[in-house]
Parts: structure tokens; C-alpha cells; sequence
């Protein structure tokens, strides 16, 4: 049994589904979120992911199935993918009004706390009317944090953010583990990669898989070996197709093929005689890395 | 920041409040000027070469009911459009969700809004009638002070009504422009049907819209409008809790 899997549940749903029209934007989702995690929800456009976060935060109601919330509503903070604000209020204003909802007893000193970690500090006093996309982003997550809630709902939180931005938004999720729960839906796959450690994959609406990520990894992908060559890709891939061990071999590169193969010991074992009857001039071979993306591009295509 | 604060903020930064204020009070001051200088106005620019219009000599109830005259038409278009603009909680998706997942109730989102926006329109049509009273005292008369203040009070109920019928149709509509039709509606249809009823006229709402003109003219007492109040103050009750509900259900 797995360390998520012994610990008590934050947010559980049974049979989730949300029908608009004849569509189902959500088709019997069962989400089983544990707490204390880093939980990244992944899927394509239209898959279902923002739908969801809403049914959690209560914005939506579900058209049947069931959802289990281990703290209160008012426990629990939603950030959605473009946060907007009232233009004239101030950054100050905006995070201290949500402070005076969710919060009244946290101290006002708290309102320039976060809005100082989340790179906000210089414009505490400037009305949103005038911020970027990126900085409504941050005052979203300053006011998101001020709460202190016991469960954030990320939706897509670095999609308008510069590289820098979304590199400290991704710290700040990541430094979160243990201290709340963190459901964070992102298009990026190597964002969920670096700052989660449990993984949902939705695709039209249906819950595809559902674990802890390096379950994912590593029990959901096929086995490949990376080739390079100093010529002739296309020739050594053909010829490597024709093996009985390899599953696939596509040229990734100008000069480098992805071997797909049954096995890792049955690509060490084979490989070097295989390219050795290819003719292949052979540069180096590593195994393949497991990527979240290749996973799920595999698990939804 | 308290949801007070919000919306007081939102009145004096839109310019929602100083709007809707100056508009009642330019009425105020221009009312009894038109009714004490009608005759002279039209001699001047009136275009009646060869005709001489003789006006009768302006009474009191005049200065209230040109402040009125305008304040029923010109008013309630501001203070449903502005009250429209604020009330339509769901018009933009983004700024709803921030408040509809902190607040702990959508009834207090709603109530604190509705009130803010009900008591500033009422303010605006009592300063408005206060300015025109003190002038019309000043051009051409006294208009008796119960009944300035009772005519005064049951108008500002009636612009308390009228914001009520605006989160009415914050509920069922979310943007700000069909909330302003469909409001307009709920305020001049049933006076323009169900008012045409003489019978039924004295139970409407908008019966307390004319209040402050007829009882200056003394063609009418404070008991006459002791029914619309009534109802008034029973329609604003179940205008709200519907809102409230709609509100509470609908999906963002």
C-alpha cells in the first residue's frame, strides 16, 4: 500500500457526471483525492478538468454522482484559470476582501504577507484596472492564499505567466505539499511532472487514470531505447521494426530513433547485434526517460 | 474589507453614486425654476410670434411636479441602469467566482448590494425633492411640510421597489443590459395594464411614484397611499427572497 493510499481522503467523488445537453463534460468521474497531496489534473482541451474543479468549489451542481469534501466549503479556495477583479480596487483592496470573507479573524498583516510572496509587494497599492494577465494571476494566488485554506483548486494557475512567474508559482505549489491539498489542472505536462505526486487524466470527460505519478511512469508506458546514429535514421528504424522484440521504431530526430521493445532486458540483450546487422554507425544508446507527456500521450491517444 | 465597504467603494469610484445623486438634484434645481419662469421661457424661445399663451400664476404643487416629471422619466432610467450595472452579479464570470466562493451565503451578497444601491437611489430622489422644495418655497410657495415629507418618503419606497424589480432580473438574466430591459419592464408594465384599472391603480407601486405631486396639490391624503405601501413593501419582500433563490442556483 502506497503512502497516498493510507492517507484520509480530502476530496472523493462517486460516479461524478455532468450533462449539458446530450454532452457529458463529465462521464462517471471517480476522483480520489488524498490529503496532504500535490494532485495534478491533466487532460486536452474540453476533457472535463475546469468542470470539475467547479463542481468541487460548488459552482456547478452535478447532473448525478456524488461528492465527499473533507472540510467546509469556506476551508477550501478556487483559483480559476484567469482570474478577474473588480478594476477599481486595489491589489491591497482585492486580497483584503477576501481575507474579510473567508477569514475576518486573520490579522490585516497577513493581506501584504502573501501578496508580497506572490511578487506583488511593488504594486500593493495600484488598482487591478491596470495589471497584466500575469499579475492578475498572482493577485489571484495571493488571494487564494490569504485564507489559508485547507484545499486550493488550481485551475491552469501559470498559463499567462512569464518563465519566471510560472517557475515561482511552480515552487510555491510544490512548497505546499503537506501543509494543504493542492488539486492544480495544467496543459503543461512537465509543470504536473516536476510539482505533483498523484495524477488524474481526464479525457472526454472520463477519469483514464488515476495514481500516484511514478505508478504512472512507470506502469503505464511502453519500455524504449533512444538510438543515435551518425546516418541514416530511416534505414536502421526500418530495419529495426522487422525485430520480434521491438514494437515500434520511429525516427524522433534527423538522427535519432525511438525503439519501442517488449522488454528492457530483451532490448539489452538484443540491440547490439540487431543495429550490428542494420550497418547502423552507432553514436550512443540510453533508455528512454519516462515523460508524463509520452505517458499520456500514449494513455489518450 | 467588508461587503459594505465593497459596495460603498463601488458607488464613489464608478462615480455610480455621485451620477445617480446629481442627476435627482439638477432636477431639483431646474423643476421650480421651469414652473415659476414657464411663461417668460416660452415668450423667449418659445417661437409663438403672433400668439400670446398666458399661463396661470404657478401654485406650490408646480415645483414638485416638474421635479417629478422628471425624476419619474429621466431618474428612473439612471437608477435602474446604474443599479444594473452593479447588481448584475454574474456578468463577468471571473469576478462572480471570487466572490460566490468566499461569501458564506449568496443571500448576503445579494442583500448588502441590493440595500446599498436601494438607499443610495432613495437618497438621490429625497435630496433631489429637498432641493426643489426649499426652492419652489423660495420662487413661488410653500409646499406644507407633512405632506413634502410623506410624498417624499413613499417616492423613495417606490425607487426602493424599483431596485428590487433590477436583482429580480439580476436573477434571471446575467447580463447588465438585458438586466436593465427586463427590469424596465417589471416597473412600466404593470402600469401601463393592470394601471389602467382605476380600481386596481391605488394598490400599484407606481401609484407612490406620483405621491409627492398630488399630495402637494391636496387632491390626495397620506391614507390614500397606505395600500400601495403595502403592497410596495410585500413586492420588494418576495422580489428579493426570488432573487436570492435564483442566484443561489444558478450555475457560474
Amino acid at each position: 500500500m502506497t503512502a497516498e493510499a493510507e492517507r484520509p481522503l480530502i476530496a472523493e467523488t462517486h460516479g461524478l457526471t455532468k450533462a449539458y445537453g446530450g454532452h457529458a463534460a463529465l462521464d462517471a468521474v471517480d476522483l480520489r483525492v488524498a490529503e496532504g497531496s500535490v494532485y495534478g489534473l491533466v487532460g486536452p482541451n474540453g476533457s472535463g478538468k475546469t468542470t470539475l474543479l467547479s463542481i468541487l468549489a460548488g459552482l456547478r451542481r452535478p447532473t448525478s454522482g456524488t461528492v465527499r469534501l473533507g472540510v467546509s466549503r469556506g476551508a477550501m479556495a478556487l483559483l480559476p484559470d484567469t482570474p478577474e477583479f473588480e478594476p477599481w480596487l486595489t491589489a491591497f483592496e482585492v486580497v483584503d476582501l477576501a481575507r474579510a470573507l473567508v477569514g475576518p479573524s486573520i490579522p490585516r498583516e497577513r493581506v501584504t504577507e502573501v501578496l508580497v510572496e506572490a511578487g506583488l509587494g511593488d504594486v500593493i497599492d495600484r488598482r487591478a484596472g491596470g495589471f497584466s494577465r500575469g499579475m492578475l494571476q498572482r493577485l489571484g494566488v495571493a488571494s487564494t492564499l490569504v485564507g489559508d485554506p485547507a484545499l486550493m483548486l488550481m485551475d491552469e494557475p501559470c498559463s499567462a505567466l512569464d518563465p519566471m512567474g510560472r517557475r515561482e508559482v511552480l515552487d510555491l505549489v510544490a512548497s505546499q505539499r503537506g501543509r494543504r491539498t493542492v488539486i492544480f489542472s495544467s496543459h503543461i505536462l512537465s509543470d504536473v511532472q516536476e510539482v505533483c505526486d498523484t495524477v488524474g487524466i481526464l479525457q472526454r470527460g472520463a477519469m483514464r487514470f488515476q495514481g500516484p505519478l511514478q505508478d504512472l511512469l512507470t506502469g503505464n508506458r511502453t519500455p524504449g531505447v533512444l538510438v543515435r546514429v551518425r546516418d541514416d535514421a530511416e534505414g536502421v528504424a526500418r530495419a529495426l521494426a522487422t525485430e520480434p522484440w521491438v514494437t515500434s521504431a520511429a525516427v524522433l530526430a534527423v538522427r535519432e530513433v525511438r525503439v519501442g521493445v517488449r522488454s528492457t532486458e530483451e532490448a539489452e540483450r538484443e540491440l547490439p547485434g540487431a543495429l550490428a546487422r542494420a550497418g547502423a554507425r552507432l553514436v550512443s544508446v540510453r533508455p528512454e526517460e519516462a515523460s508524463l507527456e509520452q505517458v499520456f500521450l500514449e494513455i489518450t491517444r | 474589507m467588508s461587503l459594505w465597504r465593497l459596495e460603498w467603494l463601488r458607488l464613489r469610484r464608478t462615480w455610480r453614486g455621485v451620477g445617480l445623486l446629481a442627476v435627482f438634484v439638477f432636477f431639483g434645481l431646474v423643476g421650480p425654476l421651469s414652473a415659476r419662469y414657464i411663461q417668460e421661457i416660452i415668450e423667449r424661445f418659445g417661437g409663438t410670434e403672433g400668439v400670446q399663451v398666458i399661463f396661470p400664476a404657478p401654485v406650490p404643487a408646480d415645483g414638485m411636479i416638474q421635479y417629478l416629471s422628471s425624476a419619474q422619466q429621466v431618474g428612473l432610467l439612471v437608477v435602474i441602469g446604474v443599479a444594473a450595472g452593479a447588481l448584475s452579479f454574474d456578468a463577468t464570470a471571473d469576478i462572480a467566482t471570487f466572490l460566490r466562493t468566499r461569501v458564506s451565503s449568496t443571500a448576503r451578497l445579494v442583500l448588502t448590494r441590493t440595500a446599498v444601491y436601494a438607499a443610495t437611489a432613495a437618497l438621490a430622489f429625497i435630496a433631489g425633492a429637498a432641493v426643489a422644495w426649499y426652492e419652489t418655497w423660495a420662487l413661488i410657495g410653500l409646499v406644507p411640510v407633512d405632506r413634502f415629507l410623506f410624498g417624499t418618503l413613499f417616492g423613495a419606497l417606490y425607487y426602493v421597489f424599483v431596485v428590487a424589480m433590477v436583482a429580480l432580473a439580476a436573477g434571471l438574466v446575467r447580463g447588465s443590459l438585458g438586466t436593465m430591459l427586463l427590469a424596465f419592464a417589471f416597473v412600466v408594465v404593470p402600469q401601463v395594464t393592470v394601471g389602467l384599472i382605476s380600481a386596481a391603480k391605488p394598490w400599484l407601486p407606481g401609484h407612490l411614484a406620483s405621491s409627492l405631486a398630488s399630495l402637494s396639490q391636496g387632491t390626495t391624503e397620506v391614507g390614500d397611499f397606505v395600500r400601495a405601501t403595502v403592497v410596495t413593501l410585500a413586492v420588494i419582500a418576495l422580489a428579493l427572497a426570488v432573487a436570492i433563490r435564483l442566484l443561489d442556483r444558478r450555475e457560474v
